[in-house]
């Protein structure tokens, strides 16, 4: 067997296949878009190549890009800060409720997260409405009667209208894998600490987390990949607006390339998109491996 | 052996008809096939299948925004339908025609369909013939009646100072005063074109701007841009307005929740829409554009062009077919969208004493105009520039920019549109 594998050719026929998959479906797109990058094209016709153009104005000259960068940088800050520590701590609670009321309350969290996009974004959309939507009424109800907000069109709600949308939905997700995670914990680590005289919170901060820090790394990890790659629901809230206030890349990209026929600088959008993606990424796994190799 | 022949026999019938079958492929804007103007091409394609039997017409529907993105990406796939419905449009069918993706049609063909003058040319380009034009747009605002009467409005207005001074009459009734599709933003474009109009009376100078011979700087340009920031934020509009799409706010329209409609004379169809009660459909009607109280322009210098166009794939199979079949929809389509009160036709009709009032309103205002805008500014250019227009419209509208920058950001557009062109 031994022989087998220090083979080069068993070697290269076994890993060949997966290769191939790869080249096709990530080199060859992303060399195909890197070309394109290069051009003027609208997406059909003739078109003209004109070297870094599209590159150098996206980096020097289009506030919209940096803005998109930026968003996600927000989503993913309040993801890793907020709604990560709250699924947490209510993953913990659940964890030390009796099992049925657990299973009942995992699965309400877990609801959202399993509806498609379309229909929460449709759900919010309408509760958001101003005219007739329920948040507003409800407002109303308990006395602000003047408020009559905007949420997802006025410029000083807009982004926190649509993270909450997309916190909303991912609650499930993050509560789901903490408290997969927390049911791996042997109990007698946390009853160790407590013999010790650790209290609830200090067990959970000083012996279950740093237990549980490969979850929470892959939770990140994941995080990370999915404020990036934001798409849908912005494409069917907002589309961005107002203004650029909303605007994440993909969609950003889909706008340039597909609606205003500038296909060669949407592609060179996507090839920059790909080089933040994958810098972030590998800058964000450093920083967990640090942390566990601390650990 | 007489089984054998038998299914010998049905296999060259089967053969024979499956031979003689063809499918020709269609697409357009009309996702409705029950109602106004989808149902009347419905109609068409019913009758021409009648006539020309062994063909199958099948049409793929979608909303204008996912139906433009879906011809151009059918355009790079080179998987255009055989014939389709489009826009004359420099920023649409322009791309198509530099692409060599549309059959060049002989003007000839259609001198005897009764199009209106000037609505053939909207659709030549390099002196070629490459599109017919369907409907004659005009930009009007549309109301309800009944609405405007409960709120104990008797007069329309004609200044847009009178305009926005309804908003608060119908708000205390808890009716929306004025809807339109802000999501999409052209709406709002086409009313920017508008209101410079109305502070200028030159419907000239967007074209001017476009051929550098201006500046989009100019005064009346920024006047055009404070105007419409006024107009948006006067509490006409519903609060959502930038999140609000077209259906959208159609339905807050027919459903007899908003007073007025901005929009173009396609919508016509308000009237004969079944989807909405009868009680709107008998009070809808159409007013003018109202003038600025002290702006040059007249209240019949009327916004209108010739947009919606049919085209033939220039890579089409059943090229001989399609000129039939475009040809016999010529033939049709005005007396069918006339006597369904479906939209404006680009073709002359025969005014009768059954039209719906708003249909008759609209013949009236046509007939009124002094001038006309012909195309709207945003697709005067490139495709970017149209895009760059509406995403400015939007920052203004949510007063995320002044009318200076705005205009500022348009002039740096169309300076770099020009260099494309």
């Amino acid at each position: 067997m031994k022989a087998l594998f220090g083979n080069g050719r068993v070697i290269c026929a076994l890993v060949l296949p997966g290769l191939a998959v790869m080249v096709f479906a990530l080199v060859v797109p992303i060399g195909f878009s890197a070309y394109y990058g290069l051009t003027d094209w609208a997406g059909f016709g003739k078109f003209h190549m004109i070297g870094l153009a599209n590159y150098l104005e996206i980096l020097t000259a289009d506030p919209v890009f940096w803005r998109a960068l930026l968003n996600a940088l927000i989503l993913m800050l309040v993801t890793i800060f907020i709604q990560n520590p709250a699924a947490f701590a209510l993953a913990a609670v659940l964890s030390h409720l009796p099992a049925r009321f657990s299973r009942l309350l995992r699965t309400v969290y877990f609801v959202p997260a399993v509806l498609s996009l379309v229909v929460i974004t449709k759900l919010w959309v309408n509760i958001f409405n101003p005219t007739y939507g329920i948040l507003n009424k409800v407002l109303h109800l308990i006395g602000l009667k003047s408020v009559m907000i905007s949420w997802l069109s006025d410029p000083r709600t807009a982004l926190g209208a649509v993270l909450w949308i997309i916190l909303w939905q991912g609650f499930g997700w993050a509560l789901l894998f903490y408290y997969t995670g927390l049911m791996t914990v042997p109990s007698e680590i946390e009853e160790a600490a407590r013999v010790d005289g650790a209290g609830w919170l200090q067990a959970h901060l000083r012996v279950i987390i740093p237990f549980m820090f490969p979850v929470i790394s892959a939770v990140i990890v994941i995080d990370v990949i999915s404020s990036l790659r934001q798409m849908e629901m912005i494409f069917l809230s907002t589309e961005g607006g107002p203004g650029s206030l909303t605007q994440f890349v993909s969609v950003y990209l889909y706008q340039k390339a597909f609606i205003a026929g500038a296909y060669g600088y949407g592609n060179a959008l996507s090839v920059l998109f790909v080089v933040v993606a994958v810098g972030l990424t590998l800058v964000v796994q450093r920083i967990l491996r640090r942390n566990d190799d601390a650990q | 052996m007489k089984k054998l022949i038998v299914v010998m026999l049905a296999l060259c019938v089967a053969g024979g008809l499956w031979a003689q079958s063809i499918t020709l492929k269609m697409g357009d804007n009309l996702s409705d096939r029950t109602t106004t103007w989808g149902a009347v091409v419905e109609q068409i394609n019913a009758e021409f299948k009648k006539a020309n039997p062994g063909v199958e017409i099948v049409t793929e529907s979608y909303p204008d925004q996912p139906y433009q993105q879906k011809i151009k990406i059918y355009a790079t796939a080179k998987q255009l339908p055989d014939v389709f419905k489009y826009w004359s449009f420099s920023t649409l069918l322009k791309p198509l025609v530099d692409g060599g993706f549309v059959m060049e049609l002989n003007k000839a063909d259609f001198a005897k369909y009764g199009f209106v003058p000037g609505s053939l040319e909207s659709n030549v380009w390099g002196g070629k013939l490459y599109g017919i034009p369907v409907s004659a747009d005009m930009w009007v605002i549309y109301y309800n009646k009944k609405l405007f009467k409960d709120a104990g409005i008797t007069t329309l207005p004609t200044t847009i100072e009178d305009l926005e001074a309804l908003a608060p009459k119908f708000k205390t009734q808890g009716i929306i005063p004025m809807v339109t599709d802000g999501k999409d933003a052209w709406p709002l474009s086409i009313t920017y074109d508008v209101l410079v109009e109305r502070v200028n009376g030159d419907f000239s100078r967007q074209q001017a701007a476009l051929d550098r011979k201006a500046k989009f700087t100019d005064p009346d340009f920024v006047e055009g841009a404070r105007q419409y920031l006024k107009f948006v934020q006067s509490g006409l509009f519903q609060e959502d307005l930038m999140v609000s799409d077209y259906g959208a706010s159609r339905n807050l329209f027919g459903q007899g929740k908003a007073a007025m409609y901005l929009m173009g004379s396609w919508e016509m169809g308000l009237a004969a829409d079944t989807n909405f009660s009868d009680e709107f459909r008998s009070n809808v009607d159409a007013f003018k554009f109202p003038v600025l109280k002290n702006g040059k322009g007249k209240v019949d210098d009327l916004e209108a062009w010739y947009g919606g166009n049919y085209v033939i794939s220039s890579a089409s199979k059943y090229k001989d077919l399609d000129l039939k079949y475009l040809k016999y929809y010529a033939e049709r389509f005005p007396g069918l969208a006339w006597e369904r009160q479906a939209t404006f036709p680009a073709q002359k009709v025969e005014p009768r004493p059954s039209d719906s009032p708003v249909a008759k309103k609209l013949l009236k205002i046509l007939a009124d105009a002094k001038k006309t805008s012909g195309t709207t500014t945003i697709d005067r250019s490139t495709p970017q520039f149209k895009e760059d227009h509406q995403n400015f419209t939007r920052e203004l509208s949510s007063a995320l920019i002044t009318p200076e920058e705005f205009c500022r950001k348009l002039e740096a557009s169309a300076e770099k549109a020009s260099k494309q062109q």
